[in-house]
């Protein structure tokens, strides 16, 4: 397979996955786009293995390893941070009973802690967080490492 | 001294033309795997080709 077939093949999939993520929300079932999002990175890490005309010399995997290395430990710290506020908040028991009067029905479940959607914003942040790190230090290192340096003659 | 080019000298080396040019303007740091083949190519001692410099940066002299 071609570099640029491959590359074709990454959009392909990309736009397949925007459709479903789509489709899953329309109907309400996440566990279709988590399946088809694995399924879409096997075939892509399966296709880059037939590649045969793009070449990963030691220079772009020291650049890989290194944005990879960088990317964790800043992403790691950030991570953590949120995930310690939602377990505070699981464990955190008020001080005084709330004041149920309005809206104490019998034998309904406790309020949600976290609203679950709150919980997808969050997410959304981090996913998005760890993309803009991972390009920001992959571009930091390719221009270390000389990606961009042109003849002079 | 060989009159060949980057791309020839990094198909024959198993790397990126990339990899070469950065390798001669001193911003990439060759594994020794790699200047090895570099100097076995040109049929010459490695110390020909890259010098070790007390900062820790290896250039390609030749």
């Amino acid at each position: 397979m071609k570099k640029n077939i491959f590359y074709l093949l990454i959009g392909c999939i990309a736009l397949a996955l925007l459709a479903i993520f789509w489709y899953s929300v329309e109907i309400n079932k996440p566990l279709l786009i988590e399946i088809s999002f694995i399924l879409g990175i096997v075939i892509i890490y399966v296709a880059r293995k037939n590649v045969t005309d793009l070449i990963e010399d030691e220079r772009s995997a020291k650049i890989t390893e290194k944005a990879a290395l960088r990317t964790f430990q800043v992403f790691w710290v950030v991570f953590c941070a949120f995930s310690i506020s939602a377990v505070m908040q699981i464990l955190h028991v008020p001080s005084f009973p709330r004041n149920r009067t309005f809206e104490h029905i019998p034998n309904s479940p406790p309020p949600e802690i976290m609203p679950l959607r709150m919980m997808g914003y969050v997410q959304l942040g981090l996913l998005c967080l760890m993309i803009f790190l991972y390009v920001g230090f992959r571009l930091y290192y390719a221009r270390k490492y000389g990606d961009w340096e042109t003849d002079e003659e | 001294m060989h009159d060949m080019t980057q791309e020839d000298l990094a198909q024959k080396t198993g790397v990126t033309r990339q990899t070469i040019l950065a390798i001669e303007k001193g911003k990439y740091v060759p594994s020794l795997d790699l200047a090895f083949r570099i100097a076995r190519y040109f049929d010459v001692n490695i110390e020909e080709v890259f010098t070790y410099e007390e900062e820790g940066r290896t250039i390609e002299i030749d």
